[in-house]
């Protein structure tokens, strides 16, 4: 195992509803997320003395968080970045925390997702000009090949030709988290969905279809990781961190496309390190989010973290094993297909919550740890969930993780 | 062959990196980057060749042919300049040219001119030049070239 495994906890988690739109700033948004994690964690502004976040220049900062909520703190940092951030910033926590830098260290994304800055340089209100083809983009732009869906999708479609794999196990994912959304009073999209919904539904680019393609959200959220010596003391059960990576690359990976396979991605490199480091194999995992920008994004990172073959993915979804109450349940929240998209924070957010056995569904006692198990009555909460493992996604060649163990199963 | 592209909403800013393959498109050159020292090819043109870390570096003139290895169709516009083109194919070429003995090799993006029927994987393209609204920008497009055998299609 690794030296610092299980040494450091997330002891607090929090949000802002999905909105689309929110009518406010990210600064206002995530004070709210903030406040609610330090609420769900029994701690003061006083107690947080670190903060990092992420954005891709849509957002606030830590320092404006901090001045509203009356908070002086000794580090903070905010770095510039997207899908996979919120693993990679649990590992620099770790680090910050173990050198003493700080004490306790609250990670947040805010980001006005649908209503401000969307991704691939579209407007709100539909397609609009582009400010700049600049630095790689030069290569891309000018040939209509920007947002994620259309360069995800190159990949998609070799892998689809590669493996005999077809879009029917991309709908298998979609129907999964659809069914997970279901059972979340917060989750944008709740009504279930079927294979044939996913066939049926329209072309954004091919081979990825409008079920493909998660929910762009005005949001907020957050955690905080503190030492395990602090957790004890705090008002949730400790979520333990066994092991991560942290934007761990592919080779070439500012070009992907001139790798021998444009679909071997980045979890492949970081697979070992991660059970390495936790000390684990892929069967001790209970449950697992798997960064789902799109269907496509989580499948292939199945493959590459190790829960089935190369090549495999495809049938290896089929039947419903990314579904509760079975083999391998995956995105319980809904994720960014159904629950709506924060660039990962909200998926290591819901396994804290499976994990501290609270999950925040339909049963009157989830708060103290009471669940029924009826998925009838609207329960999301996994059956003896006590370790997951987060498989975040940048691009084919970024990829971070985590793994969770949590103690109140 | 995809709708008009409004080139005028993209403004294209080569920088220092690649201001010498912006100017070859002019005369209707595909270059790629070439390491003077261990001959290495690579695209887009990054600053230092990735086997030697030499920074002296010259351009490939490639012959503008290669494999298709993947293809999209985007069927939803994103860019404004896009809004008419649609639906348009983007491919992902191998250039034919560009191999190496230790397996690296070299794929670059671009709009397809032909149909999306007319695309499979497989098959052999070539490079075509667009001019555009700026005089200083010319546009690399690619064309379906012949025929191959084990091509694959995009069929759901």
């Amino acid at each position: 195992m690794g030296a610092l495994t299980d040494k450091y906890c997330i002891v607090g988690v929090g949000e802002t509803p999905h909105m689309r739109p929110s009518n406010r700033t990210t600064l206002s948004m995530a004070c709210e997320a903030v406040k609610k994690a330090m609420a769900d964690a029994g701690l003061e502004p006083r107690d947080i003395d670190g903060m990092t976040s992420y954005q891709a220049g849509d957002s606030t900062t830590s320092n404006h968080i901090a001045t509203s909520l009356g908070m002086r703190l000794n580090y903070s940092v905010d770095i510039l970045g997207g899908g996979s951030s919120t693993e990679a910033l649990i590992g620099n926590t770790i680090g910050l925390l173990e050198a003493g830098y700080c004490k306790t260290m609250l990670i947040f994304r805010s980001m006005n997702g649908r209503s401000g800055r969307r991704m691939g340089g579209q407007a709100p209100s539909g397609p609009v000009p582009p400010t700049r083809a600049a630095e790689d983009n030069q290569f891309m732009m000018p040939w209509g090949w920007t947002s994620p869906a259309q360069r995800f999708g190159m990949s998609a479609m070799r892998y689809l030709r590669d493996t005999g794999t077809t879009t029917r196990s991309l709908a298998e994912i979609a129907v999964a988290h659809r069914y997970h959304a279901s059972l979340n009073p917060k989750a944008v999209m709740r009504h279930p969905i079927t294979i044939e919904d996913h066939q049926n539904s329209r072309w954004v680019v091919k081979p990825l279809r409008l079920l493909d393609c998660c929910l762009e959200t005005d949001v907020s959220a957050c955690l905080i990781v503190t030492s395990r010596e602090r957790a004890y003391d705090l008002r949730q059960p400790p979520v333990f961190i066994m092991g991560g990576t942290g934007r761990t690359m592919a080779p070439n990976a500012a070009w992907n496309y001139s790798r021998p396979e444009i679909h071997y991605v980045a979890g492949n490199y970081g697979r070992k390190r991660l059970f390495g480091m936790a000390g684990i194999s892929q069967k001790d995992v209970n449950l697992i989010s798997c960064y789902d920008a799109f269907t496509f994004t989580t499948l292939i990172q199945l493959e590459a973290y190790g829960f089935c073959g190369k090549g495999e993915a495809g049938e290896f979804v089929k039947g419903g094993r990314l579904q509760i109450d079975h083999e391998l349940p995956s995105n319980l929240s809904g994720g960014h297909l159904s629950e709506g998209y924060t660039h990962g924070v909200s998926m290591v957010i819901e396994n804290v919550r499976q994990l501290r056995h609270r999950a925040d569904d339909a049963c009157p006692g989830w708060a103290e740890g009471k669940h029924s198990y009826d998925r009838q009555a609207g329960c999301r909460q996994v059956k003896d969930a006590r370790i997951a493992a987060c498989l975040g996604w940048g691009t084919e060649t970024m990829s971070s993780s985590a793994i969770l163990r949590g103690i109140a199963a | 062959m995809p709708g008009p592209i409004d080139y005028s909403k993209i403004t294209i800013t080569p920088d220092f990196d690649t201001v010498e393959w912006w100017m070859a498109t002019k005369e209707h050159k595909y270059l790629v980057r070439q390491c003077k020292d261990c001959g290495h090819k690579w695209f887009p043109p990054f600053p230092a060749c990735n086997k030697c870390n030499a920074m002296d570096l010259g351009w490939f003139e490639t012959a503008g042919t290669g494999v298709l290895h993947s293809y999209i169709v985007v069927t939803q516009p994103i860019l404004g300049a896009f809004v008419e083109a649609v639906p348009y194919v983007v491919g992902l070429i191998e250039l034919d040219d560009c191999h190496e003995a230790d397996g690296s090799l070299v794929r670059v993006g671009g709009v397809m001119l032909d149909d999306e029927e007319d695309v499979a994987i497989g098959l052999p393209v070539k490079v075509e030049f667009e001019q555009t609204n700026e005089a200083n920008i010319v546009v690399p497009r690619w064309k379906i070239s012949g025929t191959a055998e084990n091509t694959w299609k995009f069929n759901e």
